[in-house]
């Protein structure tokens, strides 16, 4: 079988990463191509690229053999290449039709509805595709709303068609119906690109390229190799330098819990079911590591664990005390210090300086008000000395925190959370995309919580570091608990088919 | 393609590149100002040109009426009074980024607030009487704003929304009281729509003998002051700060933005309102609509003017009272039609949101990289 799209020694940059280097891939005609790896491993740069919507700063990518240069995703429509992202680009207002329709260029001035129409009923017959197509998108399901998604591409005669997770969004039943379809439309010459991180989806595939950092580790066929493997190839063979934990402690630990979870079940605004009757607890002196594929849980279970958002059934109890349904003020007054992933949306206020930010959430607390002012003096004072303390480079306390580096910021919210809280520390992704030295600094206040007695909360998509750190791993995977492992005797395997969703109904 | 438009022609191997600043320059903010001023006056001038008018002669009659004279200053500091007191509540509520239009409706619930507390409190000592009816006009402004905070707190209304509806009904409702309601005047032959003389109790002392200046001229200067200090100095200023730049951020940390925004409204609502008692106890001296038209909307340029800060909303207010003040004289000695009053302070406007963009940037010099 022929290539029909190739990418040739591909490199793309972003100030700072290398987000895909020396890339070379093919897709061939009529095949079901999986890319398959970590988050930030550099999917979706490169299907990015392949549509078009990046540059690409070096290589090329070749469209049956010929060399295209995509200055733009019009160019790769042009030539057939067709992209479904994860976030839909759909007008609800508009009609089914309309929204294929609309924005294709070739209606001109006037909209012929009438001829469309035909084409795409004819197309979803082809494809056995079954939808209203006089409904208002806004009404459809999200599944469906997928479906019109593919449409728009196969209206422009895409020949090429990039799926970006798409079962991310879709139901258990949904999903079976699109792979269903996805290999009709393999048998009717269509070359599908998938990209996905689902073990069950890659190994429906017909081949899989597996990136790590930016990096094609391999093209497999799901035939020839297990599960395993491919986990395997996806985590990295080379373990890194990491900092490890010091465990001769371990056996004498306290068993005292702090934080009880119990049947914790939460819906989202989309309706799906973002959290699904999740139970763990966390002993004093203990991290838990969370493991898992970001988006499957682990940011609605920290909201809850902060207050941030109440659950809809399940009970929290801090320290044996009921605190579901309580504002997250309350869990602050109670000692919960919480670290989120999206530092700069989530957990500063990037405009106010390195003082003012020390002391967000405080701001009305004795020690930093006098009567009914600011204690500029005292605050300075106070957040000057956690300058020092956690060594956050900076010319002063009045810079602006968004002048500081990704490192030098964290640090700014670890600061506050460790002086401000007693018990609990959340940490979301503590150390994602900070620089190495930043990380074991981060870790090694962890570390020193976890020594004064904290329960820590630790979710990182570094495997390894979870299992040198953690005392036990809890696993996540679509909303669930799928395992709770010893990190002294699991594997990067065990943990990588739990993420993948692996041996279901484990209990927690 | 897309990128060069906003480049200059190459000259020889380097061009001018436009570049956001990260510390904006407090001289150069000033030069975008006073290009914003230059910028402002000539297309004024074109705008003039059109008219037929005599572009000298209008401008010497607006500065003349403006500032020309003791007698104009005063005038002046009278007009900018309410301005600058709808300027505050602007920048209170859009520096908490609730984008509030309700000014205008909260000037009228506030001269409401006031009148219904003048009839009620009357035969109080003059020491507390007026106080009390200040006091009520600020409750009258701050209800309404607290109603539109509510609704959107508890039902997600969208506030730009609610206070423009708000801003008709309320309109509607005095014109109800005082166009045939219980609060027309009565002892005249014709119906004005207008209340009868307010309590010469209630009147806001004058400052200045024979002028127009009173004292609701210093309350604007330390309800700025009081702005300025709530916002920088206290736990609630940080709050509507905060809430302006990440409300996100601020709720992880267990601030509840619903109450914050519903105080925002209140405060901003109160300094409304104010806007209202001054001009109806310190000039009208009786509860009228048409002296209240439009102040609300001017203070939201007013505020925008001033960069969201106090001290700029007062100086601001101040240059605008002079533009009102100045335009009759414009308007009699220059014939100029009234009307382009106002189409001045949109050019201001205009203007001096661009200069507030470009102090942002800067203007480098770069290497060609071919």
């Amino acid at each position: 079988m022929s290539a029909i799209l190739k990418a040739v020694n591909l490199t793309k940059r972003f100030p700072g990463v290398i987000a895909n280097e020396d890339v070379n891939f093919e897709l061939r005609v009529g095949e079901v191509h999986c890319l398959f790896g970590e988050n930030g491993a550099g999917k979706s740069t490169l299907s990015s690229c392949l549509f078009g919507f990046y540059q690409p700063e070096g290589g090329h990518i070749e469209i049956n053999g010929e060399v295209a240069n995509f200055k733009s995703p019009r160019d790769a429509i042009h030539m057939g290449v067709g992209m479904v992202h994860q976030h839909f680009v759909l007008v609800s207002e508009f009609s089914v039709l309309e929204n294929i329709v609309v924005g294709t260029h070739e209606s001109g001035w006037r909209l012929n509805l009438a001829d469309a129409r035909q084409r795409v009923a004819g197309l979803c017959a082809e494809y056995s595709i079954d939808l209203d197509i006089d409904a208002r998108v806004g009404d459809l399901a999200v599944g469906q709303q997928q479906w019109v998604e593919i449409l728009k591409a196969l209206y422009l005669d895409a020949k090429v068609l990039i799926l970006d997770e798409p079962s991310a969004v879709l139901t258990p039943e949904e999903a079976l119906r699109l792979f269903r379809i996805i290999d009709h439309m393999k048998e009717l010459g269509l070359s599908i690109l998938l990209i996905s991180h689902k073990m069950v989806e890659v190994m429906k595939a017909d081949r899989v390229t597996v990136l790590r950092k930016g990096k094609v580790v391999g093209t497999v066929r799901p035939a020839d190799v297990t599960p395993n493997e491919l986990t395997r190839m996806m985590v990295g063979r080379d373990v890194e330098l990491r900092m490890v934990r010091d465990r001769s402690d371990d056996a004498g630990r306290e068993h005292e819990t702090v934080l009880n979870v119990e049947n914790v079940s939460y819906r989202n605004s989309r309706g799906k079911l973002a959290l699904d009757n999740v139970s763990l607890h966390i002993a004093k002196g203990e991290i838990l590591g969370l493991a898992g594929v970001s988006g499957n849980g682990q940011k609605e279970l920290f909201e809850i664990l902060s207050g941030v958002l109440i659950p809809d059934s399940g009970n929290l109890s801090l320290d044996g005390e009921r605190i579901e349904g309580l504002p997250s003020r309350h869990y602050m007054d109670r000692g919960v210090g919480m670290v989120p992933d999206d530092r700069f949306r989530e957990g500063l206020i990037p405009e106010f300086n390195i003082r003012e930010n020390m002391i967000l959430g405080w701001q009305r607390h004795d020690d930093y008000t006098n009567g009914i002012f600011l204690d500029q003096k005292q605050i300075g004072t106070i957040a000057d000395g956690l300058i020092d303390e956690f060594q956050i480079a900076t010319p002063s306390g009045a810079t602006p925190v968004n002048h500081l580096s990704g490192g030098n910021a964290q640090k700014v919210i670890l600061a506050r959370e460790f002086v401000h809280s007693s018990k609990l520390l959340l940490a979301n992704q503590p150390t994602r995309g900070l620089d190495l030295g930043v990380i074991e600094y981060v870790y090694k206040q962890i570390i020193s919580k976890r020594e004064d007695g904290y329960a820590v909360l630790l979710a990182s998509e570094e495997l390894e570091d979870l299992l040198n750190l953690s005392d036990r791993i809890a696993v996540m995977s679509g909303g669930r608990i799928t395992g709770i492992v010893d990190p002294q005797t699991t594997s990067i395997e065990e943990i990588g088919l739990l993420m993948a969703g692996g041996k279901q109904d484990q209990a927690a | 393609m897309t990128s060069s438009s906003l480049e200059a022609q190459p000259v020889q191997k380097s061009k001018l590149k436009i570049e956001r600043r990260v510390n904006p320059k407090a001289s150069w903010t000033l030069a975008m100002y006073l290009l914003a001023i230059i910028f402002g006056f000539a297309l004024t001038a074109l705008l003039l040109m059109t008219s037929g008018a005599d572009v000298l002669k209008a401008f010497t009659a607006l500065f003349k009426g403006a500032f020309g004279s003791p007698k104009a200053i005063y005038s002046t500091l009278a007009k900018s009074t309410p301005l600058i007191l709808t300027g505050l509540a602007t920048v209170v509520a859009f520096r908490a980024q609730v984008w509030s239009i309700g000014q205008e409706g909260q000037v009228y619930a506030g001269a409401m607030g006031a009148y219904f507390g003048c009839l009620v409190f009357l035969g109080l000592p003059v020491w507390i009487y007026l106080p009390v009816v200040v006091l009520s006009g600020m409750i009258g402004g701050a209800l309404l704003g607290g109603l539109a905070a509510y609704l959107k707190d508890r039902f997600d209304v969208n506030e730009i929304i609610s206070t423009v509806m708000m801003n008709y009904l309320i309109v509607f409702l005095l014109s109800y009281l005082i166009g045939g309601g219980p609060w027309t005047e009565v002892s005249t032959t014709v119906v004005y729509q207008q209340t009868e003389p307010v309590p010469e109790a209630s009147h806001l002392p004058f400052l200045v003998a024979k002028s127009k200046l009173h004292i609701g001229f210093i309350i604007a200067l330390v309800s700025a002051l009081v702005c300025y200090v709530l916002l920088e100095k206290t736990p609630l200023g940080y709050e509507i700060r905060a809430m302006g730049f990440n409300p996100i951020a601020l709720a992880y940390r267990g601030t509840n933005i619903g109450r914050t925004t519903i105080l925002v409204m209140m405060i901003s609502g109160a300094i409304a309102g104010l806007a209202g008692v001054a001009e109806i106890f310190g000039t009208t001296h009786r509860l009228r609509a048409d002296t209240l038209y439009n102040l609300g909307y001017t203070g939201i340029i007013i505020g925008m003017i001033g960069g969201l800060r106090p001290l700029g909303t007062v100086v601001a207010g101040i240059a605008f009272g002079g533009l009102a003040s100045g335009a009759l004289y414009m308007k009699l000695l220059a014939q100029v039609p009234s009307a382009l009053v106002p189409a001045m302070q949109g050019i201001m406007l205009l203007t001096f949101l661009c200069a507030a963009v470009a102090a942002r940037y800067k203007l480098v010099r770069t290497k060609s990289d071919g």
